[in-house]
This record gives C-alpha cells, structure tokens and sequence, in this order.
C-alpha cells in the first residue's frame, strides 16, 4: 500500500528526535509528528510540511519529552533483590573456588597492610613537630658561609666571645625588628663531640639525664605544656631550672611540690625549680628533660655540647618573611667583624620543616628524611598497585569460567551496565574482606613495626577521623582492581561464550602480560634495592674501621673526675683490676669526631683566636680547611689498636712527648702537602710540636663522611672527654663490676654511667638500618604478590590451552616438553621486566650511596643475582601450575567438550 | 479538599479530549483546537499539555492497535476520567456564577 516515493520529512531531524526523546515516548510522538507531515504535504506543500516537522521537533526538546522514565523494573541497579541475587552469587563463587579467593583477598590484604603501614609512617614522620600552636609563624635561622669559593650551610650562628661572656650579633633582634615578637636560642647539652647526659642531686637521689639551654622566650615561642609554675617567668631567672614530670616525679613526687625547690647540677651549682612540663612527647625533635637559663651558657658557666646553637623566631601574624630576612642580615652585617676571609648570611626556615629537611646542599636547607618519605609514598603506591594487578589477573584467569555466566546473564537481557556494576560490586566485596583482613594484620604486627623503626605509633582504627582514609583505600583498590575484569566479562559477546569458543583478542593477551611485567619490574627494583641496601650497611658494619671497635666501654668525665687528683685516682686504681686490659682519655668518641677546626676560616668561637688555629711549617694561606685536633693519653694509641705507617708511638719513656710531640694521619700529611713530614713542627691550640709519627687512615667518622685530617698530641689530663677502657675478650662482666666498684669511690655524687663503643657505633646507622629492614620486607612482599599474578596468569595459560596439552600428550609429548612450553613465555616476560628495572634500580641506587663517602660499588653480580632470584622465583611458580597441567590425564582434558 | 489547578490552555485540551469521547490523540487534538477556537497551537503545546493532565489524574491514556497511515506506529488514545469531569464542572459553576453577579450593563 505504501507508495516508496512519497516524500518523508528531513531523515536528520528524526534522528534528533530518536536521540533525544524519551524512549516510552519515542513511538507515540514520532507517529504524531509523522501524521501532521502528511497533513500538511496534503494542504500546504512539501516545503511547509517539512519546516513544520522540523520546528515541532525543536520545540520538543522539554524536560517532559527527554526526561527517562525510572521505575524499578528498567533500572536494575539500584533494586533490592538484583544486590540480594548479586551477593548470593558472589559469595557462593568465593566458596566454589576457596584458594582462588583466598589468593586474591590475601594478595589484596597484604598490599592494603603495606599501604596502612606506610601510612602510618608518613603520618608520624609528618607529624613531628607540627604541633606548635603558631608552627607557621615559626622559623629557624640557618647560616651560609662563603669562603674560599665553598658553600656551607648550618643551623647555628655565629658567636662571639669577649670578656667571659658569649655573645651572638643577633641577642638585640627583637628590639630591632618588631615583626619578630620571639627570639628563642637553644642548645643541648648531650650533642656530640662534648655532650653527655647531666647530673642532678637533690639530697641523696641521684639523676642523669640529658637537656637543653634555652631562652626566656621558650615557651611563648614552642607548645610545651607547662604543669606547674608561670610558663613566661619560668626561665628568666640566670639559677632558674624547668625540668620534666619524669624528673619530677622522680625528686619531688607531684609537679605542684616541685616549684621552689633546689637542685643540685654537676654537685657545683644549686637551680630553683620554677616550672615542670609535660613530658617531651616522641613528636617533637626538640628533646629535653629539663631545661636551663641561656644566661647560664653565654656567661660560661656551663660547657657546650657543641658549637650548634637552634635560633628560632615567632614573627608577628602579618610579617614579609622576605622582608625580615633582609634586616636580620643587615643587623648581622653591621654587628660583624668583616675584615673575616668569609661571608656569613642568615636565612630562615620554617621550624616544622627543620625534621624533614635538614640536610644542606650549597648552603641551604634540602634534602633529608623527606626523601625517604617521597620514596615510601612511592613505594606504597607501587605496592597497592600490583596487588590491583593481581587481583586483575587472578580474576580474568577465572574469566573462562565467569565467562559462561555472563553469556547466559545477557541473553536474559541483563544490560552491560548491570554486569558492570554486578563486577564492580564483587571487587569492592573482595576488597572489604581485604581491609578486614589487613586491619587485622596491622593491629598485629603494630607492636613489631613500632619496634623497628622506634616510632610509638598508636593503632588508627580506633579515631573515627582515619575512618574515611581506610574507606577511600577500600574504594579506590576496589575499583582499580575491578575495572579490568568488569569492563573485559561484560564487553564478552553472549553467542561466542555460548557456542563453547572463548577467543582472547592478541591485544587483551598483551595487556594481562604487560600487567605482569610491571609487577615484576617493581618488584626486581626494590629487590635490586634491597641487596644495594643490606651490601652497603653490611659493609658498614663489617669493614675495619682501622681499630678494634670491640671490647672497648667508655665512662665520660664529669665529677670528680673532671680533677686531675679524681681521674689520676680511677686510672691508677682501674689499672690491674680484673677483667681490665688498658685504661686510657680520649677528647672525643672516637668514631664520630665531630669538632673540625677550619684552618682558613670559621665562624667558630674556638677560633676567633688567630693563633688558636692549625699551623704547620711551611703552610701556606688558606691551605686547607677541616682539621681535626684531638689530645688524648699516651697509650691510646696503643690501646685504639691503631696502626701506625711511619715512625712512633707517643711513649712514657720520652719526656718531651707529653710536650712536643704530634702524631698526624696520612690524610693530613696529604692536606698539609708535606714531603719526609717526621721531625717538622705543627700547631694546634698555640701548642706547637714535632710529628713523630703518621698514623695509617682509620676513620673517625660515619661512612657518610671521609676521613679527616687528624692531628693528635699528648695530654694526660683535661677536664673534659672520656675515659675508654679496653676490656679482655669475654671479661665484660668482671670488667664493668671492677670498674663500677672504683667509679662509686671515686665519683660517689655522679651515678655509673658507661657505654659499649661498638653498639654506639651501630646507633649511628640506626636510620639506614631501619629502612633497609623496611625495603626487605617491602621487597619480600612485592615479590611475593607478584608471583601471585604470575601463578594467575599460567593458571588462565594453562587452562585455555587445556586441549591443546592433552593432543600433545596424546602424539607424545613429555611432562618435561609441556613445561618447558609454559615456562618459555613467562620468563621471556621476567627478562624483559628485569632489562627495564635494572637500569632505574641501578640509577636510584647510585644516587642513594652518593650520600656515602665509603660506598659498596654497583658491581654487575647485585643485578645478575636480583634478576636470578626474580627468574627463580617465578619460575617455581610456574612450576607449581605447569606439572598440573603436564601430568593431567589428556583422556579428561580431551572428553569434555 | 484543595483545588487542582488548571491553566486556560489545559481546560481547553481538557475539554477537547472529553469532547473527543475515547478518540482523542496529538494530532486530532491539536486540529480540533485550531478549528474550534480558532487559535494556533503545536503539536509540542499539545503533548506537554497531555503529560500535566494525566499527572494530574485527570485524563488517562492507553496506546491504539498499530495504524498503517503512522507508519505502523501506535497512538496513544486519551479518556477523561471522573476528576476529569468534575474538574471541569467545577470551573464551570464557578464561572457562571461569576457571571450571574456581573452587572447587566456589561
């Protein structure tokens, strides 16, 4: 009936109209319009019909007209019983294939447990000293030297001393510029070289402890909370002494009882308590359990630590930081001697940043442990993200068998969106088991992690404000773990699955491998890492310093030993004792000889005396910077176990040794450029003597540090420094009771306190040890998630090519042939992985010993040894799949079809 | 019982679509309009209208047979229904006896 040439309104505009138009609307309105073309063809022409057409189909574009119908029978997403059936099937596949789920949600779990951990980490690491009410108000004063074309950066300041008393050129800052409404000063008094935990007496009690000297300001500058007594009074007074609740407790009982009390320091000075605080908490870098009037210092009344002094200021709440560094230089420069060989400039930093970043390249502040916080976010991130990987795997591995599922849910007339959200649904499941499981794993292993890296982290779960991170967690790896699997089964084509043919396209093939082979880049790079990292402490540990670092205690020098009638008393008496090998005073620990004397220049006090400085013969000007002058007994040489490269040791024989005779290292030989150096004169202290002889290197500081020159001379005794005693091998314990015993007659007032050379040495590694502890286990889990992707992947290779093995079989092929087939592609995959993570391993790696001046080298053993381990690994995985596949009976692979 | 509104445009399809008895859809409507009130509508004017009423209650609506002249398409037919009705009474009695106060100059 229909006439095939009869004109038909514009073909576009009725597109526009399917487009948009509602669906339950589409046939009614679209007939309508249809019958009114025809009309108007009828009465008024084509061209008026079809303008017609096209205005009513505009004016059809309202709410009412695109506007979808929602009722619960077309939107299946959000009905009650499609979940209800969704869950039943989830869980029952979760049952159906036990270990299948049990990998996948360990994997999860054990990603998730990493991430929180590292969190957790970060979080602490973040947290330190942010707790300051005014924290971005507060700043730290660093300085930068110019001299000799060197750039040197420090937190301290110069000071100057004159007439008995320290000054710094900055004491009348707040005076000067009013946008600095705080001026805080602060040092300790336990750094190395000189510190040591002080001693306190209050009747017959006792108290060693370490703290600190600090400004009036102190509390009005920081958040320390104050128990008892006027935070802004309490430490203006010069006898004036703020001391812990520890402390208090211990002399006083109650904080209350404390204030107004005496106490005795260093049996030579009575302080009146005036204000107790809390306990330093583990979040701040300042650490002090009590604390002493900066008048104190600067009057030299009590000795430095070290030449480190923490300036910190609180500016005004609209103060140019810009600004207030430039007229803090200008009051440094006028209050400064300029004729100095050297220029000094003051910058700010600000004060929660001073933990993170303390590290200085070319004079400023950068670098530090925030480094190590970009590198655990970045390996958190890596971590979750091949467990997502896994899961992706493990998942699309069992696709063959969803794939079915899916197929008949489609022919049903389930829409893809359904099956989307239905895989969705079952990933973000998994994942919530995961989180539980994971929230389970760290409350565990909290105790063990606090232990390792020394942080007192309290459990997270139980502050409702971390709630919502845990939950983001849960989603994002929920979602990131589901995506491939949901968009990959839903986008299956219901009549291939049904016939029995599951066709992977090449390109899905590729990215599953490619997947895999990210885990496994990730995961040779932290192995690479790890056996970089366990070499170089390894080395640290194990190679000569160039002394016996064994069997050595040292006692510090205070008290009664700080006289020469005190110390010639221990020495004599602990000689001979049971147990006791050698007795002998050194200035400084031996292995951390932090006081360097800069020949040319420094903003030290120790040498604002010219004639202070090193000197040698011959010497020219600005010759060489960094010396390192040390005194010690006559036998300590002999008791280091320190060897000697050219002439001899000091001997008691020799008179003129204690006065006239230097022994220098060969570095120093080397920087004082002298040739047959035995005999010539040098100077150190306005002592001047003769080198009898050059010791071999050994080192005096950490590996991060090359060695010093050193210049040694005899002093029998100083009032300062320690008293090392070498103890006879497997005699400790004689050793330290003869030793204990002489201590408490000789220095009754001061409580026994001694310290093993060699753990102390170890201590000053404690932060690479910690993260080389860390990267193991990191490393260890990584591998270990990704060879559950990779047992996934041969799982899904080995069941697609089920037939394929049993025919094999079948013709001939051996269990050994059928391995070597399965095995040959994953490796190949784990060869490739290692050509791409060597060199970025090898690249980090390189940069991390750069901090290092005693470094392992980057030999080609580490890599070959972390890319065999990788192979092995993996191919033990493999294995644990392919002999299933091989020695399966080809007459059940071949019978179902 | 509160009063449903209704607008002029709604009464008038409203009244159409009773006077229609059963047959009534877009188009016709729309062309009953045009003859009997002598005024231009669109088809969209229409089929908003036909959507505010059946929310309402006061017409309902159900799709015809297929029809060979739409191209196979159904319409959807629309019935008055009692509120429909009443409605409509309503307005009236309200007019008339606005009308019967009106002065008789007017």
């Amino acid at each position: 009936m229909m006439n095939t040439n009869k004109p038909v309104p514009p073909r576009w505009a009725k597109r526009l109209l399917q487009w948009y138009c509602a669906p339950h609307l589409l046939e009614e309105v679209e007939g309508d319009l249809q019958e009114e073309f025809d009309y108007q063809l009828q009465y008024a022409g084509l061209r008026q019909a079809r303008l017609d057409y096209i205005r009513s189909v505009f004016g059809f574009i309202k709410p009412f007209a695109i506007k979808r119908k929602s009722s619960s029978t077309s939107n299946p997403l959000f009905s009650m019983n499609m979940i209800k059936h969704f869950l039943t099937v989830a869980i029952r596949n979760l049952g159906r294939h036990k270990s299948f789920s049990f990998i996948n949600i360990a994997g999860l779990a054990l990603g998730m447990t990493c991430c929180i951990f590292i969190l957790l980490w970060i979080r602490d690491e973040k947290s330190m000293d942010n707790f300051h009410a005014n924290g971005d108000r507060l700043f730290n004063l660093y300085q930068t030297i110019r001299a000799n074309g060197e750039v040197t950066g420090s937190y301290t300041i110069p000071i100057q001393y004159n007439n008995n008393k320290y000054y710094t050129p900055l004491d009348s800052m707040k005076e000067v510029i009013p946008d600095v409404i705080a001026l805080n000063f602060y040092a300790t008094g336990y750094e190395k070289p000189w510190g040591r935990p002080e001693n306190f007496q209050v009747d017959d009690k006792l108290y060693k402890s370490e703290g600190s000297r600090t400004s009036a300001d102190f509390f009005s500058t920081f958040n320390y909370k104050v128990l008892a007594g006027d935070p802004k009074t309490a430490l203006k007074d010069i006898g004036s002494i703020a001391i812990s609740r520890k402390m208090a407790a211990f002399f006083f009982n109650t904080p209350q009882n404390a204030i107004g009390k005496s106490i005795r320091y260093e049996n030579k000075l009575d302080l009146v308590v005036t204000a107790v605080f809390e306990n330093v908490s583990a979040q701040s870098s300042l650490k002090f359990d009590f604390l002493l009037n900066w008048d104190l210092q600067m009057s030299a009344k009590l000795e430095w630590s070290s030449s480190n002094v923490l300036t910190t200021i609180k500016l005004a709440e609209k103060a140019n930081v810009e600004e207030v560094t430039i007229k803090i230089n200008r009051l440094l420069q006028s209050r400064i001697d300029k004729t100095k060989p050297f220029k000094t400039e003051i910058g700010l930093q600000p004060f929660r940043d001073q933990y993170l970043i303390a590290h200085f390249e070319n004079g400023k502040p950068s670098g530090g442990r925030i480094e190590y916080i970009r590198i655990f976010s970045g390996v958190a991130v890596f971590i979750l993200v091949i467990a997502c990987i896994n899961f992706m795997n493990l998942s699309t591995a069992r696709s063959v068998k969803r794939a079915k599922e899916v197929g008949v849910r489609k022919v049903v007339g389930s829409s893809r969106s359904s099956l989307i959200a239905q895989f969705f649904g079952e990933s973000l499941m998994l994942s919530l088991l995961a989180l539980l499981l994971a929230i389970g794993m760290v409350t565990l292993l909290l105790t063990p992690f606090n232990t390792l890296t020394g942080k007192q982290v309290v459990s997270p779960f139980l502050n409702l404000s971390n709630w919502p991170v845990l939950i983001a967690l849960m989603l994002i790896t929920g979602l990131v773990a589901g995506s491939y699997p949901a968009l990959f089964l839903s986008s299956l084509k219901p009549a291939g699955i049904l016939k029995g043919v599951m066709r992977f396209t090449q390109s899905a093939l590729w990215f599953r491998k490619g997947l895999a082979g990210f885990q496994f880049v990730i995961s040779i790079t932290l192995l690479i890492v790890t056996i970089v990292m366990s070499q170089q402490t390894s080395y640290v540990q194990n190679t000569s310093l160039g002394y016996d670092r064994e069997n050595l205690i040292y006692v510090p020098i205070e008290g009664e030993l700080s006289n020469p009638k005190g110390y010639a008393s221990l020495k004599q008496q602990l000689t001979g004792q049971p147990g006791i090998a050698m007795v002998d005073r050194c200035g400084e620990t031996p292995f951390a000889m932090n006081f360097v004397v800069d020949v040319a220049a420094d903003g030290n006090v120790e040498t604002q005396d010219a004639s202070a400085a090193i000197n040698w013969e011959g010497k020219e000007k600005d010759a060489a910077s960094g010396f390192t002058p040390m005194s010690v007994g006559i036998d300590f040489i002999k008791l280091m176990d320190l060897k000697l490269a050219e002439g001899r040791d000091f001997s008691s024989s020799i008179p003129t040794d204690t006065s006239d005779a230097f022994i220098v290292n060969e570095e120093a030989v080397k920087q004082m450029g002298m040739k047959d150096p035995i005999g010539r004169w040098v100077s150190a202290w306005k002592k001047k003597g003769h080198i009898i002889g050059i010791l071999k290197n050994y080192h005096t500081h950490s590996f991060h540090e090359s060695i010093k020159p050193l210049m040694i001379d005899v002093k029998e005794f100083e009032y300062w420094g320690m008293v090392l005693v070498r103890t006879e091998p497997g005699k400790t314990k004689e050793a330290l009771a003869s030793m204990e015993k002489v201590y408490k007659s000789v220095n009754p007032k001061f409580p026994f306190a001694y310290k093993f050379l060699d753990q102390e040495y170890e201590k000053m590694y404690q932060n690479e040890q910690v993260i080389t502890k860390l990267s193991n286990i990191f490393a260890l889990i990584a591998i270990l998630i990704s060879c559950l992707g990779l047992l996934g992947l041969v799982m899904f290779s080995a069941e697609q090519r089920t037939k394929e093995f049993g025919i094999r079989k079948v013709l001939g092929a051996s269990v050994a042939n059928i391995m070597g087939l399965l095995s040959k592609e994953f490796l190949a995959l784990v060869l490739v992985s290692f050509c791409v993570a060597a060199p970025v391993a090898g690249y980090m790696m390189s940069q991390w010993l750069q901090s290092f001046a005693f470094k392992i080298d980057l030999s080609w053993w580490i890599f070959a040894l972390a890319g065999a381990g990788a192979a092995f690994i993996a191919l033990i995985t493999i294995c644990f799949q392919a002999i299933q596949s091989a020695i399966a009976n080809p007459v059940k692979s071949l019978k179902v079809e | 019982m509160k009063r449903v509104y209704l607008g002029e445009f709604e009464e008038i399809v409203l009244l159409i679509v009773a006077t229609l008895e059963g047959t009534a859809y877009g188009v016709n409507i729309t062309h009953e309009i045009m003859e009997q009130t002598d005024r231009t509508t669109r088809l969209n004017q229409v089929h908003a209208s036909l959507q505010r009423l059946e929310e309402k209650g006061m017409i309902v609506s159900r799709m015809s047979e297929p029809t060979a002249e739409r191209g196979g398409r159904r319409k959807r037919l629309f019935t008055i229904t009692a509120f429909g009705k009443q409605t409509l009474r309503d307005i009236k009695a309200v007019r008339s006896h606005l009308w019967s106060l009106l002065p008789s100059s007017v």
